[in-house]
């Protein structure tokens, strides 16, 4: 194997073992916010410090790569998206961490009411669906995989556009669980952006194995 | 097993072809089993440096040098170091693929048939393990006793690397390697390079800095016969501290 | 006339002009072949060649003189090839550039130069007189070995200088001495172009009459030579013999001597010729 793909792969393999650190904090948030498990949410919390040193040596290391190995073409594109998605992952990282925040100050678990009201966990099951299956498309380096990805989050976003309105009723009727419903109505939005994150890194492989930029044509999408 | 940081030093080396003073108080230690490539523009005293540790400079006239050449703690040019035994330790290719104008096989063997091995059945199996390490075996195992000159440009290149390895020496110096070949052979270059630096020490004097960036672990910048500049090759290439070292890399100098 | 037209005309002009020199000397040499040829060529055949001479013109033959030309030709190549090409090869690979070197330098291209006249003055008193040796073949190749060492010399340095320096290089990186560097190395890269220069020298040497008589080569051998201690004739004496003489029929001798003579000439040429064509196709660097 040429020198430049034993490194890139070397690359590839960093962001994985990132990948699969962040979906443990992603996976055991989950249990955590059902249970309202405080230690599992510090031990979430935590991981963020190493995810952040993994967000640093995979930049230190792309840097290198740019540097040694001037890449062009689907070498040039594969670093940049490595980069990129090393970017997002950092960011669904910090997502999990603040989710586990929330879960930190409630003193029980959710009112199954809500949860079952709001979709949460549907919510939830969806984000890490698309995040593992994200993770498989990078692996497979398939683009058509990828695009399946950026549709699921349009599940996501109908989920996130009622819970508001959702959250309103169900306050309306349990006032004395304002803090509980609100601190629901963050972890919603940060699912949200979980599912975001996802698209943008989905689209980075499709940029990647096919060089097309769909990032543009989805926003205008968004706005329609 | 560790590693030596310094199967190649330099102590305090000057240089100068009669009153021009090529090296300047050179200072450097260089990694075993390692690549170290040397960068400069031209003139700066590179080759002429990399020529020092196997004394090829000793053929010109009015060459000398002051401080000290160190292979493995020995000074090589004490008096009673002997040339050819020197060059059996350390070998060298040259800018321009050389291969004698002989056989393949004879261009392998020549190294050891003058030492005074003459047994057929080891220069025979030199000549495979030497062609097999230098990645050029399978091209030319059929045609060992055709001239080497009918081989491609890329090919000799690798033959000649072949003839340097087949008299195992722990050292082998590159003076611009690829320089003279075409983007594929000159890549088949630097991923035998690479190869090889499993079990040799290579030192290689390139004027391609994507090159040194590619196939180095340590990088010396050179600049008017002084060393401005020694560091790992990523260190050196993402943020050099010297501002000369930096106008270079960066392809803004003079 | 326009100006380009003028400098057409001056082109054309220089180039019949060019054309017509050329041919001079062509034509000159073609009239001259011709002229021997019709006078010689009836007069060759086997009882010329192998006769021994005789003051009879019609059973005079050329026996010792060819058998003579041949006896120099190797012994000077035996002498001088080794000799010249050691010169050559100290001068280009170990001599270092000092005052010494230079001058002898200078003075071997000098030395190619000098008449042919003063070689066989110096054979002479060398050969002949101080080592006692009289005029006998191995005096006559000693002379004319030293008339044709500096052309050795010269083309020995050129043959060794057209190996290029990357060759050497890689052999003495290779942990070869100078002496194996030479011998396996340059000598057999070079060997085409020194052979083609020796050639070249001993066909000069072939038509040599002057040093050789000064030496004292004799007109008259009435035997072929055995050994190197002989005394000798070779094919230019003999025929400067005949065309001194005021029978007809001795100058249809010499002009088939001449023929002779020049056939030994275009052969070596010939073979130099070949040997280098053959050379270049088989070395490119």
């Amino acid at each position: 194997m040429p020198h430049i793909d034993v490194e890139l792969e070397r690359l590839r393999e960093k962001l994985l073992e990132m990948w699969d650190l962040v979906d443990y904090q992603l996976t055991s948030g989950r249990d955590a916010m059902m249970n309202a498990d405080h230690e599992l949410s510090q031990r979430i919390i935590k991981l963020e410090r190493k995810v952040n040193s993994f967000d640093i040596k995979i930049d230190r290391m792309c840097e290198n790569f740019f540097a040694l190995f001037t890449p062009v073409a689907v070498d040039l594109r594969a670093v940049l998206a490595i980069l990129k998605i090393n970017t997002n992952l950092e960011r669904i990282g910090d997502t999990a961490e603040g989710m586990a925040r929330f879960v930190c100050k409630l003193d029980r678990p959710f009112d199954p009411e809500l949860v079952e009201l709001t979709k949460v966990l549907v919510m939830y099951d969806e984000a890490l669906a698309m995040f593992r299956e994200c993770r498989t498309a990078f692996v497979k380096d398939d683009p058509k995989h990828a695009k399946q990805i950026i549709k699921m989050d349009k599940a996501l976003n109908k989920i996130y556009r009622k819970s508001d309105v959702v959250i309103a009723k169900y306050l309306q009727a349990n006032p004395d669980r304002i803090p509980e419903g609100l601190a629901l109505l963050s972890i919603i939005k940060k699912l949200e952006r979980v599912g975001d994150q996802v698209t943008n890194m989905a689209e980075e492989i499709i940029f990647y194995r096919e060089a097309k930029v769909v990032k543009h044509r989805r926003k205008k999408k968004k706005k329609e | 097993m560790t590693k030596k940081y310094s199967k190649l030093e330099a102590i305090n080396l000057d240089a100068y072809y009669g009153d021009f003073h090529a090296l300047k108080g050179i200072n450097i230690a260089m990694e075993e089993k390692a690549v170290t490539a040397f960068i400069g523009p031209s003139g700066c005293g590179k080759s002429t440096f990399l020529r020092t540790f196997n004394r090829m400079n000793d053929y010109i006239d009015g060459f000398r040098i002051e401080g000290q050449i160190l292979l493995d703690g020995r000074d090589i040019y004490e008096k009673d170091i002997r040339v050819d035994e020197l060059r059996k330790e350390v070998g060298m290719v040259f800018q321009k693929p050389n291969p004698f104008p002989k056989s393949i096989y004879e261009n392998v063997v020549y190294g050891l048939k003058i030492q005074g091995i003459k047994d057929k059945k080891i220069l025979q199996e030199a000549c495979e393990t030497s062609l097999q390490q230098a990645a050029i075996w399978d091209e030319v195992k059929d045609k060992l006793d055709k001239s080497a000159l009918a081989l491609s440009g890329g090919q000799q290149q690798r033959l000649c690397i072949a003839r340097a390895l087949a008299i195992q020496p722990s050292v082998i110096l590159m003076d611009e390697p690829a320089s003279a070949l075409d983007p594929i052979s000159s890549a088949k270059i630097e991923e035998l390079i690479y190869d090889l630096k499993k079990d040799y020490t290579i030192v290689i004097v390139t004027h391609n800095m994507q090159q040194a960036g590619r196939v180095s672990d340590h990088t010396a910048f050179f600049y008017m016969g002084e060393l401005v500049e020694y560091a790992k090759t990523k260190t050196m290439f993402t943020s050099p501290k010297d501002t000369r070292t930096q106008n270079y890399i960066t392809g803004r100098f003079g | 006339m326009t100006n380009s037209e003028k400098n057409r005309l001056k082109d054309k002009a220089f180039q019949v002009f060019g054309v017509f020199c050329t041919f001079i000397g062509l034509v000159v040499l073609a009239i001259f072949l011709i002229d021997i040829v019709i006078e010689g060529v009836a007069r060759i055949d086997w009882d010329f060649l192998t006769s021994l001479p005789s003051r009879r013109a019609a059973r005079a033959g050329i026996l010792t003189a060819w058998a003579g030309t041949l006896w120099i030709l190797v012994l000077s190549a035996i002498i001088a090839f080794p000799l010249g090409i050691a010169a050559g090869i100290y001068l280009e690979e170990y001599a270092k550039k000092t005052k010494l070197s230079n001058f002898l330098e200078i003075n071997i291209a000098n030395l190619a130069g000098v008449p042919s006249i003063i070689y066989g003055l110096l054979g002479l008193e060398l050969f002949v007189r101080i080592m006692n040796l009289g005029g006998i073949l191995l005096a006559g190749a000693l002379t004319l070995s030293l008339l044709i060492l500096p052309i050795v010399i010269v083309t020995t340095r050129e043959a060794i200088k057209a190996v290029p320096r990357t060759i050497r290089d890689g052999s003495f990186a290779l942990g070869a001495s100078k002496w194996q560097t030479v011998w396996h190395q340059v000598l057999p890269a070079s060997f085409g172009g020194i052979l083609t220069g020796v050639i070249l020298a001993l066909s000069r040497a072939v038509g040599e009459a002057a040093p050789l008589i000064v030496i004292g080569a004799l007109a008259y051998v009435p035997f072929v030579p055995r050994s190197p201690m002989d005394e000798f004739t070779v094919l230019p004496i003999q025929i400067f013999n005949w065309t001194s003489r005021p029978q007809a029929a001795f100058l249809t001798n010499a002009a088939a001597a001449i023929i002779i003579l020049l056939l030994i000439t275009f052969l070596l040429n010939g073979i130099a010729v070949y040997l280098r064509h053959r050379q270049q196709k088989k070395i490119k660097w």
